[in-house]
């Protein structure tokens, strides 16, 4: 062999053997920049405007309507006692004063002790949708407009598209079809977009009555003598008019995917009739929304989850119904907490469950008065930039709480390079330059 | 004598050109509809359009705007339109009052059966490539009894086609 030939040969097989480890059986064609810290994400958004003062700093009323009544009304997230006086966070037993009766604690453990509380984050966003896009996006939403799809890339996405996960591995579970909410599985930024976006279901629509007349007497096909041909025919059809990625009208799952959610589909009507839903003790509104986002975790063991909840929003002009949505959403998150680790064992142990709200709560009341005679609060001052958040599960310190009241360590932009992060692809995410230039992985924060 | 004769031929000329026997043509053109075709489609229907359209095509009749508005919210509320179509569909199939051509219609007639169905979904006529596509699958699948007309509409209502205009 000539010494020419010789060189050409050696290089050629090196740069092979480089490259060809990293064309993976999911198709990506680079290995993960980082080691997966677990194998399954569920975020709660844990939203609607949490005001830092009612919630983590544990100050009841003390800090909202001049009574000198403090306590934590979040017992299965956050340690502390709870307000010993003018109990109106709970539910209303029959008879009894609006809100008197706590709900019991779920969790043995508070997620504060079982992982890594952020005390004092900044939000981006004194609004619900820029609030939403900074959290799902990472991305500072400068130019976003409203009822329109985020401009840059969602955590969606890139899970898709770096993570190789199918459509089914990827879920956003909506509390409503209302505020856009149903625009935030996926992006319209032209190199990401629906072809990479998630499944999404708005439970209260889809399972509840509009969705029981639309849905719930739908024909089950046979897979493969029925089934088959009809997709065989779209499928023709389909490649004959060969839509432009642009016009697609939503994401798309494989035909056996399709299947899949067509059963799941059908029998969430036939478990939620025969009350087998995995719902939380005290349930509706946000609780329900958590029930049904648990039923897919039950069903799907996907890899990424985002659920939204925003009852706590009433605050604008409830405030007593403020803190009874408060603690039902923390006895959801405890709920949904225990379901994860004792109700889905290809999940337990595996799963990393982390929760931020999209945005605070004005440090001023407005005029609105409740039946209490308590104020409401509205949020888009300095104060609604005032969050905290937390983590916990699968290699997350336990028992940890990150900054204060005087020192912020944390931003609501963290959580789409902490969940890329998570899953192995931080790398990628920071590589895309979509993500706010400040925002790091939580546990970089740590 | 020699401005006489330019003149005369200008004269002759004009009257040879001029005097032109007016033919009466009459061509014998069968009536016939026109349709469009899919490549004009670039306008996605919205959730209403599509399912007013849809329900007048399978029962012959509109929906109430109160039906309409539901199927919109359900719509909405699932991230993949086209899956959710389908479940729709197949929930309308499920109704006594769906109207289907018959399986012996479909087999029997099924260059008609193709024809018209591509106009009723597509308002167009299906190019030679989509009709011999399929006829050879509607005869192909002749021995398998639960092929039947409501799997062929199931189809085209789910197609992508079916959502533009």
């Amino acid at each position: 062999m000539k010494r020419r030939e010789f060189v050409i040969k050696s290089a050629t097989l090196a740069a092979g053997g480089m490259v060809l480890p990293y064309i993976l059986p999911s198709g990506r064609l680079f290995a993960r920049t980082n080691a997966p810290k677990a194998d399954h994400v569920v975020f709660v958004m844990f939203g609607g405007g949490l005001r830092q003062q009612d919630s983590i700093l544990q100050r009841y009323l003390a800090d909202s309507q001049g009574y000198n009544v403090e306590g934590n009304i979040l017992y299965n997230m956050l340690e502390g006692a709870a307000p010993a006086s003018k109990i109106a966070y709970g539910i209303t037993p029959s008879g009894q004063p609006n809100g008197s009766q706590p709900i019991p604690k779920i969790l043995s453990q508070s997620l504060q002790k079982q992982g890594t509380i952020f005390q004092e984050m900044r939000a981006i966003s004194g609004g619900h949708y820029g609030g939403w896009n900074s959290l799902i996006t990472g991305s500072r939403v400068e130019g976003q407009g409203l009822k329109v799809r985020p401009m840059n890339p969602t955590i969606f996405e890139y899970a898709r598209r770096f993570g190789g996960y199918k459509a089914t591995d990827v879920w956003f579970i909506g509390n409503t079809i209302s505020n856009s909410i149903p625009l935030l599985n996926s992006s319209k930024h032209p190199d990401f977009g629906l072809q990479y976006g998630a499944n999404f279901f708005a439970p209260g629509i889809t399972f509840g009555g509009d969705g029981y007349a639309a849905l719930s007497n739908a024909k089950i096909y046979h897979p493969q003598e029925e089934l088959e041909p009809v997709y065989k025919m779209k499928n023709f059809l389909d490649n004959t008019f060969n839509i432009k990625k642009g016009d697609m009208p939503g994401i798309r799952n494989t035909d056996d995917e399709k299947t899949q959610i067509k059963e799941f589909i059908a029998n969430t009507f036939q478990r939620q009739s025969s009350g087998l839903l995995p719902m939380p003790p005290v349930s509706g509104g946000d609780g329900s929304t958590i029930g049904y986002a648990a039923e897919v975790l039950r069903v799907f063991k996907p890899k990424l989850l985002v659920v939204n909840l925003s009852n706590i929003d009433g605050c604008h002009s409830n405030f007593t119904g403020y803190l009874q949505a408060m603690h039902r959403a923390d006895h959801a998150m405890g709920f949904l907490w225990n379901y994860i680790q004792t109700q889905i064992p290809e999940m337990s142990g595996k799963t990393i469950m982390t929760f931020v709200p999209e945005c605070g709560r004005n440090l001023q009341h407005n005029p609105i008065q409740d039946e209490n005679d308590w104020y409401g609060y509205d949020h888009g001052d300095s104060n609604s930039l005032r969050v905290f958040g937390g983590m916990v599960g699968q290699n997350v310190p336990s028992n940890l709480l990150v900054g204060n009241e005087t020192n912020p360590v944390g931003k609501v932009t963290d959580m789409a390079l902490t969940i890329a992060d998570i899953l192995g692809f931080k790398d990628e995410v920071k590589a895309a330059g979509l993500v706010d230039f400040e925002s790091m992985s939580l546990f970089d924060r740590i | 004598m020699h401005i006489f004769k330019p003149a005369l031929v200008l004269v002759f000329l004009i009257g040879i050109s001029a005097c032109k026997k007016k033919d009466s043509n009459t061509y014998e053109v069968v009536d016939t509809s026109s349709y469009g075709d899919n490549l004009n489609k670039d306008k996605s229907k919205s959730n209403i359009e599509f399912h007013s359209i849809l329900s007048t095509n399978l029962f012959q009749k509109p929906s109430s705007i109160n039906e309409l508005s539901r199927t919109d919210r359900v719509m909405q509320s699932c991230g993949d339109k086209s899956l959710i179509n389908e479940v729709i569909i197949s929930n309308y199939m499920n109704s006594a009052n769906v109207k289907l051509p018959s399986r012996k219609m479909m087999t029997d007639s099924t260059e008609r059966f193709i024809e018209e169905t591509f106009i009723r979904f597509f308002i167009r006529r299906p190019t030679e490539a989509e009709k011999t596509w399929f006829t050879n699958f509607i005869n192909a699948n002749k021995s398998n009894p639960n092929f039947r007309p409501e799997l062929v509409y199931t189809a085209f209502a789910a197609s992508d086609e079916y959502m533009f205009y």
